[in-house]
Order: structure tokens, then C-alpha cells, then sequence
């Protein structure tokens, strides 16, 4: 087909558009665009990826100044103020978290005595009964007047059994959660990327050996571990760091390695060496630049995964010690009380569901941003 | 072949023998005994350990410890949890209701995910996908033990569906109504994770040749994605699966801690903070035991399927 195309044209159909001067652009027009800046780019347009890192930086924030927002200490005990349910001014209006609780059973003979049920504490009888021939009623109580709080000091989260402000403590537990995994995740990625880039980099023997290690150490089964290394170096939070970093750097150690297996062989690492350029530079200031993106990901990927163990170590009783808070250790506690006292649960279990979720997200979002081959594949 | 199945087997019976050795020197090295009861006669505190060889060095403990283990199964006596009881014993009492809840479970999520990662490939960045991708975000992040407490409160509590706690003792369908939030609260993530990785799979397949090929041939979209499609895709899955069952069971033990199922995870719980020692080593084991067999099975079944892992090492993450 092309040459009958051919066929039909002659030389004379061709006409030369100019032929008075050499073209050449006078300015390069184009902006030229960094790796990151292209990643960031990406990353913008990715909407729940930015939601996600807003609602992460406004959690990082609470975390840091929530605690210190009203009068109460985390571990300050007020024994006449034990489970308050939660009072916010604004939303009492519509009568929800309005420091009322129903009480079940009460006899009604009481109801009147005033050193029980202090004046207008009593907002209505939900049901009367007679039980045993005593008259019996439920009621709905404010409890800030039954315990004589004066209006004006609002439990926003309620108080524990202990009578601890709960606001005060589910950030405070926030800000002890993040550390610990963002503490653990730093660690974890900074042995993995350097025992990666060995391993990578040498190759050969010291390659095998080290990543026999990884496979011997990788073999234990993490919950097993860290239950076995927080027996021995007791309930902490260095211990759950400890605990959380002795198995988590072998995969960034096993990333790192395909990393520099995959690059060590490029021309321009040839060139380096060839200009006389030692490995320790060669490592960090040439190959390692490639694996940035995968690194950043794989953190923020690993940050929720560590939020969780700390829970679950919480919850079979290797958590922090008392009185320090944690999400693991507010949630285990409160799941104790959940039927009486629900919103105790309420309040840590979102918490931590919406930062897990707005982790897996952003970390989705800067995953397809610095690959974006991988975009939509989950 | 028989050479690689061999090498791994080696190596799974080393590191179970080396966490045997570590979990009883960890257990062992525990401060805190149960003989510190002040109420114990020292006399009989002093009989009792020489019982339990607790006055000899600790690498002569543990040869007896393994003496007992490999001649007569005797993985010591439980002390505290349930007095006189056989550790091996208390164990075998409550590992078929852990594995119960845990298999089942397994069952259950494993064709769930499956039709939801279908779905979500099928209709790609439409309704049900974006409906599926939002459910897996929300039930991988969410941490299951948030899931059982909503549960437990809203489903159990309030509209008095299921009991709120797991019922040992009762028959037939009130004791299968009281797994069901159990269940259900350790098979969402699983659900979660096989249609993540199943969709992937899927949509990354969909647009090959063959599949082409199988369009071309006449076969409908769904018919073509079920037939060729999945099937290479489910291969590949097992390895997702299996190792999945592990997650499982290790995630089992808080959730069997908050609907008080008197399965293998309450009793290690209660072992540790009782200082159990023979109740906590026998139950480590088990957990080792469990995650050590699944990747066993990943790694032989890799083996079986790929044959450059037989040569190689292990295929990269």
C-alpha cells in the first residue's frame, strides 16, 4: 500500500516550507521537572491522598498540643468524677454528648433524696416498674449534676474509671502510638537501607551470608518474637520499639538489595567508579538516590502496621506500663467497660481507625506517585 | 525436588529447635516465679523445685525439659492456669476450638474475596468497584479488635442479635450464633486483602493477548475472566492465602482475649501474666508451629510451581 502511495507522488508535489534560515528554538520553553517534582505533581492530583496527609498533619497536631488544651493531667485521678460520659457544649444542643446517662433500676423512693440525686439532676423517668412490690424506675440523670461538676468544666471525651480526663489521654495515647511506630519505622528503614546496600552492593559471598541471616531472622514468627523480647526486657516503650524493629527491617533490607542489584550495573555507576569515586559515595550518593521513592512509601506503609502491634501487644497485656496512655492501652481498658461505658471505646477506636485508614491511603497516593505503573492496581 | 523439600524441612526444624531453646531461656530467665506465694510453705517450695530441676543450671533444665518433650511428650505441668493439668493437655483442649473459629474463618473469607476481587476487576472505576476499593480500604486499615467492640456493642449489645460473648457450653445453634461475631471479626481483613490482591492480579491480566484471544474466540467478558483470566491469577494466590492463615491465628489471640473463647490465645495470655512457665513455652510453640508450617507449605508449594526456586534462593518480595 505504501509504495502505490508512493507511486502517486511525484517530487513536484513537495514544496519546501522555508528554506532562508536554520530553525532553532531561541529559549528552552519548557520547564525541566526533578523526580520529586514530578512525583509531587502526581501526588497532588490524587484527592484522598491529600485528604488523608491533611488529616494526618491536623492528628499529628492534636497529638502534640491536645493534652495541654484543658486543666487536667493525663494521670490526674478525680475519684469523684470516675466514668463521666462526655459533655460538648455544642453538641449537647441536639442532645447528644451531653453528659447524660440512663440509670436502670433506681427505687423510686429515693429518687427525692437529695443527697442522692442532687436538684435537677433527675432529667426524666424513662419507665416505672415494681419489683418485689418496691415501685422501681430508670431514669435519665445528668451525671455532671449528680457529681456536682460545676457547668462551666466540660468533659469533651469523657472521664475513665479512674476519673481521668479522657481527652487529655486519647491524645496524649495518640501522640505515645505515633511515636513509638514512627520511632520503630525510622529504625527499621535505616538498618534495612543499609544492610540492603551492602548486601547489594558487594554481592557474591557477603551478599549469601547476609541474606541467610535475613531468612533465619525472618523464619520467626513476629508475634512470637516480640512477645518473647518484651518478657525479657519487660513492658516499655523502648522494649515495644525493640520489639517492633528486631524482624521489620528485613524487608526493606530485601527492597533495598533488588535496588542495588538492579542498578549496580548501569553505566553511569561505571562512569563514577571510573572517575575514582569510593564505594561509601558511590552507595549513598549514586545508587541509593533511585531508591527514594520506594522508601518513602514503604514507611508510611509501615507506620499503621506498627500503630496495630502496638495495639495488639496492648491488648494480650504486653502494653506500656500504667499510667502512660496508649491507643493500644485506652482501647484495651475500655473494652473492659464497653457496655456500660461505650463511649470510652468510642473515641480511641475512631481515632485510631481514621489515622490507620488515612496512612493506607496516603501512602497508596505516594506510592502511585513515584511509580506510576503501579497506578490502579489496587 | 526431594533435595529441596529436604533442605526446608531442615530448616524449618532448626528454627523451631532454636525458638524452643529461645523461648525457654526467655520464659525461664522471666523475673518472677509462681513459688513466690507467701503462703507456700518453704519446704514445699523447695520440694517443687527440685521437682521441676529448677535448682540446676538452666542449660541441664532444659535437657531435661527436651528429655521430657521428645520421650513422653511432657511439655511440663501447668502450675497456675489449670493446676496439675498436662501442658500438652491443656493445649489439646483448646487448640480444636482456636483452629474452629480460625478455619473457619479461613473458609469463609477466601471465597468472599475471591467474587468481591472479581467484581472489582469486572467493573473497573464503576459503582461496585469504587464501592468494593472503599470497603478494602476501610477493612484493611481498621484494626480487627475495632471491629469486634462496634460489633459486640452495636449488633450484640443493643439489638440483641448475637451474644455478646462466646458461649462454650451451649449446643447447636445458640454456640454457632456466638461465633458468628468472632468469626466475622477476624475474617474482614483477609476479605480485604485477597480482593486487593486479586483485583490487581486481575486487572493487570486483562488487558494481555491471550485474553484477547479469548474474546476473539467468542468467549463473554465474564466467562473469559473467570476461565483464563483467574486461573492465572490463582495460583500466584495461594501464596497470599496460606501465609494468610498464620495472620489469623496470631490475630485470633485478642479476639478470642475479647468474646472470652477459651482457645489457645486466652491461655497464653493468662499463662504470661500468671507465670505459667510450661503453659507459656508449650503455647509459643504453637504459634511457632503454625506460622513455621505455612511458610513451609509457601515455600514447597513455590518449589512445586516454580521450578528456578528449586536453583535460586528465594524469589523477591
Amino acid at each position: 500500500m505504501n509504495k502505490k502511495l508512493n507511486s502517486r507522488l511525484a517530487p513536484e508535489d513537495f514544496v519546501l516550507v522555508q528554506l532562508d534560515e536554520d530553525l532553532f528554538d531561541d529559549s528552552f520553553v519548557g520547564q525541566p521537572v526533578s523526580y520529586f517534582g514530578d512525583a509531587l505533581i502526581r501526588l497532588s492530583r490524587n484527592k484522598s491522598a491529600i485528604i488523608a496527609f491533611g488529616i494526618i498533619v491536623f492528628i499529628i497536631i492534636m497529638a502534640l498540643f491536645g493534652p495541654a488544651m484543658n486543666q487536667f493531667g493525663y494521670n490526674q485521678q478525680m475519684v469523684d468524677r470516675v466514668n463521666l460520659p462526655p459533655r460538648i457544649p455544642i453538641f449537647a444542643k441536639f442532645g447528644v454528648f451531653d453528659g447524660t446517662r440512663i440509670l436502670y433500676n433506681r427505687q423510686v423512693a429515693n429518687l427525692t433524696d437529695p443527697s442522692r440525686y442532687p436538684e435537677g439532676s433527675i432529667l426524666e423517668t424513662v419507665r416505672t416498674f415494681t419489683s418485689r412490690d418496691i415501685a422501681m424506675a430508670d431514669i435519665k440523670a445528668d451525671m455532671y449534676k449528680m457529681h456536682d461538676v460545676p457547668d462551666d468544666i466540660n468533659f469533651w471525651f469523657g472521664t475513665d474509671y479512674l476519673g481521668r480526663d479522657l481527652w487529655t489521654r486519647t491524645w496524649r495515647g495518640a501522640r505515645v502510638s505515633l511515636m513509638i511506630a514512627v520511632i520503630a519505622v525510622f529504625v527499621n528503614i535505616v538498618i534495612g537501607t543499609i544492610y540492603g546496600a551492602i548486601a547489594g552492593y558487594y554481592g557474591g559471598k557477603a551478599d549469601m551470608v547476609m541474606m541467610r541471616f535475613t531468612e533465619i531472622v525472618g523464619a520467626f514468627p513476629q508475634s512470637i518474637l516480640a512477645t518473647m523480647l518484651i518478657l525479657v526486657l519487660g513492658t516499655g516503650i523502648r522494649a515495644i520499639i525493640i520489639a517492633l524493629v528486631v524482624r521489620g527491617w528485613i524487608g526493606t533490607a530485601r527492597l533495598i538489595r533488588a535496588q542495588f542489584l538492579r542498578f549496580k550495573g548501569r553505566e553511569y555507576v561505571l562512569a563514577a567508579r571510573t572517575l575514582g569515586v569510593d564505594d561509601r559515595k558511590l552507595i549513598f550518593r549514586h545508587i541509593l538516590p533511585n531508591s527514594i521513592g520506594p522508601i518513602i512509601t514503604r514507611a508510611m506503609i509501615a507506620v499503621p502496621g506498627a500503630i496495630f502491634s502496638e495495639a495488639f501487644l496492648a491488648f494480650i497485656g504486653l502494653g506500656i506500663q500504667a499510667p502512660e496512655p496508649s491507643m493500644g492501652v485506652l482501647l484495651s481498658d475500655a473494652q473492659k467497660v464497653l457496655t456500660s461505658y461505650p463511649y470510652q471505646t468510642l473515641f480511641p477506636a475512631i481515632l485510631i481507625s481514621i489515622l490507620m485508614i488515612s496512612f493506607n491511603l496516603f501512602g497508596n497516593g505516594l506510592r502511585d506517585a513515584f511509580d506510576p505503573t503501579m497506578r490502579g492496581v489496587d | 525436588m526431594l533435595k529441596y523439600v529436604l533442605k526446608r524441612l531442615l530448616a524449618a526444624a532448626v528454627t523451631l529447635f532454636i525458638i524452643l531453646a529461645l523461648a525457654f531461656a526467655v520464659v525461664r530467665l522471666m523475673p518472677g516465679s509462681v513459688y513466690d506465694d507467701p503462703n507456700l510453705d518453704q519446704a514445699i517450695i523447695d520440694m517443687l523445685i527440685e521437682r521441676a530441676h529448677l535448682d540446676k543450671p538452666i542449660h541441664i533444665q532444659f535437657y531435661y525439659f527436651l528429655k521430657g518433650v521428645v520421650m513422653d511428650k511432657d511439655w511440663g505441668t501447668s502450675v497456675k492456669v489449670e493446676p496439675g493439668v498436662p501442658a500438652f493437655q491443656v493445649l489439646a483442649n483448646r487448640i480444636p476450638v482456636s483452629l474452629q473459629i480460625n478455619l473457619i474463618s479461613l473458609l469463609i473469607s477466601v471465597p468472599i474475596g475471591i467474587v468481591a476481587g472479581i467484581v472489582a476487576a469486572l467493573q473497573k472505576n464503576r459503582g461496585a468497584d469504587t464501592l468494593i476499593s472503599v470497603g478494602v480500604i476501610i477493612f484493611i486499615s481498621v484494626p480487627s479488635f475495632v471491629f469486634a467492640s462496634l460489633m459486640q456493642y452495636f449488633l450484640a449489645y443493643k439489638l440483641k442479635l448475637f451474644p455478646i460473648l462466646y458461649q462454650p457450653s451451649a449446643v447447636g445453634a445458640l454456640r454457632l450464633k456466638s461465633m458468628v461475631l468472632p468469626i466475622a471479626a477476624l475474617s474482614l481483613s483477609p476479605i480485604a486483602t485477597i480482593t486487593r490482591y486479586l483485583r490487581g492480579e486481575l486487572i493487570e491480566v486483562l488487558g494481555s493477548e491471550y485474553m484477547l484471544l479469548a474474546k476473539t474466540k467468542g468467549l463473554g467478558r465474564f466467562k473469559a475472566t473467570v476461565k483464563h483470566a483467574f486461573r492465572n491469577a490463582s495460583l500466584p494466590m495461594m501464596n497470599v492465602i496460606v501465609p494468610m492463615f498464620a495472620n489469623i491465628v496470631g490475630g485470633s489471640m485478642v479476639i478470642e482475649r475479647l468474646f472470652s473463647i477459651p482457645g489457645v490465645g486466652g491461655t497464653m495470655i493468662k499463662s504470661i501474666n500468671a507465670n505459667d512457665h510450661s503453659l507459656t513455652v508449650a503455647t509459643l510453640m504453637f504459634y511457632a508451629m503454625i506460622s513455621i508450617g505455612t511458610a513451609l507449605l509457601v515455600d514447597l508449594s513455590y518449589g512445586l510451581v516454580d521450578p528456578r526456586v528449586r536453583v535460586g534462593g528465594k524469589k523477591d518480595e
